[in-house]
């Protein structure tokens, strides 16, 4: 393998068919461009989806309820569910095992004024747990706690662009804003990174707004996560028995698809990862092909070469070279630039990706790269095709007769 | 060293078939250096091809050095022709690309003898045939006797118990053809058996025993008194 002599041979063997090493190389090496640039494509967008989706815990379900849209149970039509807090309790006993972290939402809106500052927010009255379902930063100060419940303090955790229209450069914590004239005060600042509409909203206790609101225990929807060690399928099923507990505690058909809805982020998630390999499939199927005729080009030239050098074969073997050394000489020089050009060609794809992609600012399209087994998986690839390419002009090498090609003529 | 009995072979052309040797029975003691003549297309090639194991005969059989050589696969006649035979040819067959010592060393190779071990077995058989301070020059910076002389070290180098050459001196002018028989002359006088095609009576006059082909058969088998060329160089 690493035989002075070999090495030789094969070096003379590409210098002196210079034009025609390139140009077959240039095809493998081009097939290996493409495949690792769609491959790196498709990862691009994997990650932009993913991105996306990781401001929430990627273990959570949400329960939301509407109208019904079938008579059942003895209800009529278009009746409408309503949670309320009880729902909650009823989801921690009935699933002790499978519920992690949970919290009821409660929404509204406020004009929120701290001195001459005015703006219009949306609030989430939610439970402290929530911060963890949500994966909220808190930058400044705490998040909502049970004290803020029990009490139904009237505090908030303000976003920092909230932060930013009405305090200004002003330090907020401890302040008192008015929401609809009462006053409230800060207790935390949080981010949310990549989504600015997000930052324009306010967190405040449940309890607190519920006795705002009519002294209700209504609560809009459910947020919950679900036991993070569940693989799909145990997800699927806890979302399943969620759905049909709660159908059958509000009496609506197991069929109607809007009276309660269980919304579950791993369905979701499992949905964009089968549509990613798909992706990643084709990408995978277009550079082969792309490759395929690199390929073939190798195992032309190596034709060629055999052809070319068919008088010296026969005198290697008339000195006593026997068919496997052959065959091994030619395999090798076809793997080399096989190997060669197709390095070639992924260094060019790195350079691409190194360039441009810090470049490219899009939701759905983040940080395209090639990782090392992409890498590895191309070096088995071109060493493989190479041996393939090489395979007949190696037969054909090592079927020649001595006789023949030492015939002076 | 060579025993040949009853050998026949035909080449197939398309439906007929070109009957070349037709019965050939011949020996070769060690030490030998015997000359095949015979007119052009008298089978002379076919046999030392045969010989060399390079083809196959149809009839008869072949002992090289005690060693039945019969139905072998490709691998084992490499071993073979690696281990008993050395080749020298009329149009030299050196590789065009590798230095006369490398050309040299080559056989070596295929006995898979270590590089350096190679090379200095190289340059001593190269010192040999007197082209020592040539050994790093390519074939194309050689003429026709000195590639003849680097094709015969080449020969040499893996210590064969056969040397075969067809026409040796077939491309070479008189005074380079008998530089080159000198040269094959002292390496039969150190013991190595050796058998030439040829076609000029001078040389194989140079030899010691003369075989004549003609038609297929063997019609003269003689020992002469040999021809020393060294005389003429
Ligand atoms: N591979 C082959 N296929 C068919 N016919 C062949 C083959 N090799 C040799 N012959 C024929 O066999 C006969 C003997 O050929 P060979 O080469 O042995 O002659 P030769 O005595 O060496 O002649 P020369 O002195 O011209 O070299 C010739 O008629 C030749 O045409
Ligand atoms: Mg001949």
């Amino acid at each position: 393998m690493f035989d002075r002599d070999i090495w030789q041979e094969i070096i003379y063997s590409i210098k002196n068919n210079k034009l025609r090493t390139f140009l077959t190389g240039f095809s493998v090496g081009w097939g290996i461009f493409i495949l690792v640039l769609l491959l790196a494509s498709v990862n691009g967008m994997q990650n932009g989806f993913y991105l996306q989706f990781n401001d929430d815990a990627t273990n959570s379900i949400f329960v939301r309820s509407g109208s019904t849209t079938k008579a059942y149970g003895g209800f009529e039509a278009n009746r409408k569910i309503q949670f309320k807090n009880n729902d909650i309790d009823y989801i921690r006993k009935s699933f002790p095992e499978d519920l992690e972290y949970i919290s009821a939402r409660y929404y509204a809106n406020t004009t929120a004024r701290y001195k001459s500052e005015t703006g219009s927010y949306s609030v989430q009255a939610v439970e402290p747990e929530y911060q963890i379902i949500e994966k909220t930063i808190v930058t400044d100060g705490r998040y909502i706690n049970i004290n803020d419940l029990v009490s139904k303090a009237k505090v908030a955790v303000i976003g920092r662009k909230v932060k930013e229209d009405l305090f200004d450069t002003e330090d907020a914590i401890g302040k008192f804003v008015e929401f609809n004239g009462l006053p409230f005060r800060v207790i935390g600042i949080f981010t949310d990174d990549g989504d600015d509409n997000a930052e324009r909203s306010i967190y405040a206790p449940l309890s607190t707004y519920q006795s705002i609101y009519g002294n209700t225990d209504y609560i809009d929807n459910i947020a919950l996560t679900y036991n993070p060690n569940y693989d799909l399928t145990k997800a699927l099923s806890f979302s399943n028995r969620l759905e049909n507990l709660f159908k059958r505690r509000y009496k609506v058909s197991p069929e109607d698809q809007s009276g309660i809805r269980v919304w579950n982020y791993a369905e979701a998630f499992s949905d964009i990862s089968s549509f990613t390999s798909v992706l990643n499939a084709i990408g995978i199927v277009v550079g082969l092909l792309i490759l395929i005729a690199g390929i073939v080009g190798i195992g032309n030239i190596m034709v060629f070469t055999v052809k070319e050098r068919t008088k010296e074969i026969g005198i290697r073997k008339a000195l006593g070279a026997e068919p496997g050394q052959i065959i091994k000489l030619v395999i090798l020089e076809s793997v080399f630039i096989t190997a060669m050009s197709g390095f070639i060609g992924l260094f060019f794809a790195w350079i691409i990706l190194a360039i441009v992609g810090p470049n490219i600012q899009s939701p759905a399209f983040a940080n395209p790269s090639v990782d090392f087994s992409t890498v590895f998986t191309a070096t088995i690839i071109l060493v493989v095709a190479g041996v393939f390419a090489g395979l007949i002009p190696a037969m054909k090498a090592a079927n020649i007769k001595p006789i023949v090609a030492l015939r002076d003529k | 060293m060579i025993e040949i009995k009853d050998l026949h072979k035909s080449y197939k052309m398309g439906s007929n078939a070109l009957h070349v040797l037709k019965g050939i029975n011949f020996s070769v003691e060690e030490g030998e250096l015997v000359a095949i003549m015979g007119s052009s297309g008298s089978g002379k090639s076919t046999l030392l091809n045969i010989l060399g194991m390079l083809d196959e005969l149809d009839e008869g059989s072949y002992t090289l050095d005690g060693v039945p050589i019969k139905n072998l696969n490709e691998t084992k006649a490499a071993q073979y022709r690696n281990k008993f035979l050395g080749f020298i040819f009329q149009s030299f067959n050196l590789i065009n690309y590798k230095s006369a010592a490398e050309n040299v060393a080559l056989p070596l190779y295929y006995q898979k003898v270590g590089r350096k071990e190679r090379h200095d077995k190289a340059l001593k058989y190269l010192e040999q045939v007197g082209l020592k301070q040539w050994s790093s020059h390519l074939p194309s910076e050689l003429s026709g006797g000195q590639k003849q002389r680097v094709a015969i070290a080449r020969a040499m180098a893996a210590e064969p118990k056969v040397l075969l050459a067809d026409e040796p001196t077939g491309a070479l002018d008189s005074k380079t053809s008998y530089e080159v028989m000198d040269l094959i002359q002292k390496i039969n006088d150190a013991g190595n058996t050796i058998l030439i095609v040829t076609h000029e009576p001078d040389i194989a006059d140079m030899c010691k025993r003369i075989v004549h082909l003609k038609d297929g058969v063997i019609v003269e088998d003689k020992v002469i008194d040999q021809v020393r060329a060294q005389q003429y160089v």
